[in-house]
C-alpha cells in the first residue's frame, strides 16, 4: 500500500470516519471444520494426484529421469529406424512402392540436414538462433505494448 | 487460524457481498496458508499475507463475472470530469446512535446492495486502504473510472446509512 494523499472531500472523510472503526464480521462457525475437512481430503489423495511440487523428491527425480530417457529413446530410436529402413531398402525387402517412396523422402531429408550441418558455419546457426530469440522477444514486447496501449488504455474509458 | 478467521472472512464478505462465496474464499485462503505453513509459522507478517491472499482470491472470484461487470459498468463510459455532485448538505456523523455491532450490520447490508463495480473499489479504498492508483491497477481499470465508481458508491451508500439501514 502506498502512502495515501490527504483526503479533502467531505463525503470521503465522512465515510472514512464511519467505515474505518468498523469491527470485523464474525466468521461462520463452520469455517474451521470446512478447512480441516478440505485439508484431510487433500491429504488423503495419493501423491500422483497432487501437483508436481508436492510429489516426493524421489518420484520427482524419477519423473525427470524417465522424461530424459524418453527424449533419448526418441532420438536413438529415430536413428535406429532410419538405419533399419535403409538396410531393408538395400536388401530389397521393402517391396511396396509407397515404402520405397517414403524412404526416399526420408533419406533425402536426412541428407539435406547433414549437408546443411556440414556446409553452414556453426556461427551462422548460432546467429540464426540468436536472431530468432531477439525477434521473439521483440514481438512479445510489441504484443504486450499493444495490449496495454489499445486494450488497457484509460482512453477507452475502462 | 482462530486469530485470523474473522479478518479473512470479513475481507472476503465485504468484497464479494455474499456470505456463502466469502466462506468458500476464506476456506481457500486458509488451505493456501496451510500449504505455506513452514514460511508463515514464524512470520510476523502472516496476517498481512492472509489479507493479501484473501483479497486476490476474492478479486479472482469476481473476475469470473468480469465481462458482464465491465459491460454494465462501462455502459455510460464515465470520465474524470463526470464526477457526480452532492445536491444536499452532509451530516457530521452517520449511525452515531447505534452500537458498534449494529452499525456494522447496517453497513454490511448497505454494502451488499451496491453493484460489484461500485462496492469492490469502495471496499479496497476505505477498508483495504489502497490508493486510487493501486485500485486501478488491481482492477485493470482507468483511474478516472475508479474515482467515478467510488464517488458513486459513496453517494449511493450515504442515503442508506442516513436512514440507518432502513433504505427504500
Amino acid at each position: 500500500m502506498s502512502e495515501l494523499p490527504e483526503k479533502t472531500d467531505p463525503l470521503e472523510q465522512l465515510l472514512d470516519r464511519t467505515l474505518h472503526p468498523l469491527p470485523l464480521r464474525r466468521a461462520p462457525p463452520t469455517l474451521q471444520s470446512r478447512v480441516l475437512e478440505e485439508l484431510q481430503r487433500r491429504a488423503a489423495l495419493p501423491w500422483w494426484r497432487r501437483s508436481f511440487a508436492h510429489w516426493p523428491s524421489a518420484a520427482r527425480a524419477g519423473f525427470v529421469l524417465v522424461c530424459l530417457a524418453l527424449i533419448g529413446v526418441v532420438f536413438l530410436g529415430g536413428n535406429w529406424a532410419a538405419a533399419a529402413a535403409q538396410s531393408l531398402h538395400t536388401s530389397g525387402a521393402l517391396s511396396p512402392s509407397w515404402g520405397r517412396q517414403a524412404l526416399a523422402v526420408m533419406t533425402a531429408a536426412a541428407q539435406l540436414a547433414t549437408l546443411f550441418a556440414r556446409t553452414v558455419p556453426s556461427v551462422w546457426i548460432y546467429a540464426g538462433l540468436g536472431a530468432g530469440a531477439v525477434l521473439y522477444a521483440t514481438l512479445f514486447g510489441l504484443g504486450a505494448a499493444a495490449y496495454r496501449t489499445l486494450y488497457l488504455s484509460p482512453a477507452k474509458g475502462r | 487460524m482462530r486469530a485470523y478467521q474473522d479478518m479473512v472472512f470479513s475481507t472476503a464478505a465485504r468484497l464479494t457481498g455474499n456470505d456463502a462465496q466469502a466462506e468458500d474464499i476464506a476456506q481457500d485462503a486458509f488451505v493456501k496458508a496451510y500449504e505455506n505453513f513452514s514460511h508463515l509459522r514464524s512470520s510476523p507478517t502472516a496476517g498481512g499475507w492472509l489479507k493479501t491472499v484473501t483479497t486476490n482470491l476474492a478479486l479472482n472470484h469476481l473476475t469470473r463475472y468480469r465481462k458482464r461487470w465491465r459491460f454494465l459498468s462501462e455502459f455510460d463510459a464515465p470520465t474524470a470530469d463526470a464526477q457526480p455532485e452532492l445536491q444536499f448538505p452532509l451530516p457530521d456523523t452517520l449511525l452515531a446512535d447505534l452500537e458498534q455491532e449494529q452499525r456494522r450490520g447496517v453497513i454490511d447490508q448497505a454494502l451488499k446492495r451496491l453493484p460489484d463495480h461500485q462496492r469492490v473499489p469502495l471496499v479496497l479504498y476505505h477498508f483495504e486502504e489502497l490508493s486510487y492508483e493501486e485500485i486501478a491497477a488491481r482492477l485493470h481499470a482507468s483511474l478516472a473510472k475508479v474515482k467515478t465508481d467510488i464517488r458513486r458508491a459513496r453517494m449511493a451508500l450515504l442515503p442508506m446509512l442516513e436512514s440507518g439501514g432502513i433504505a427504500p
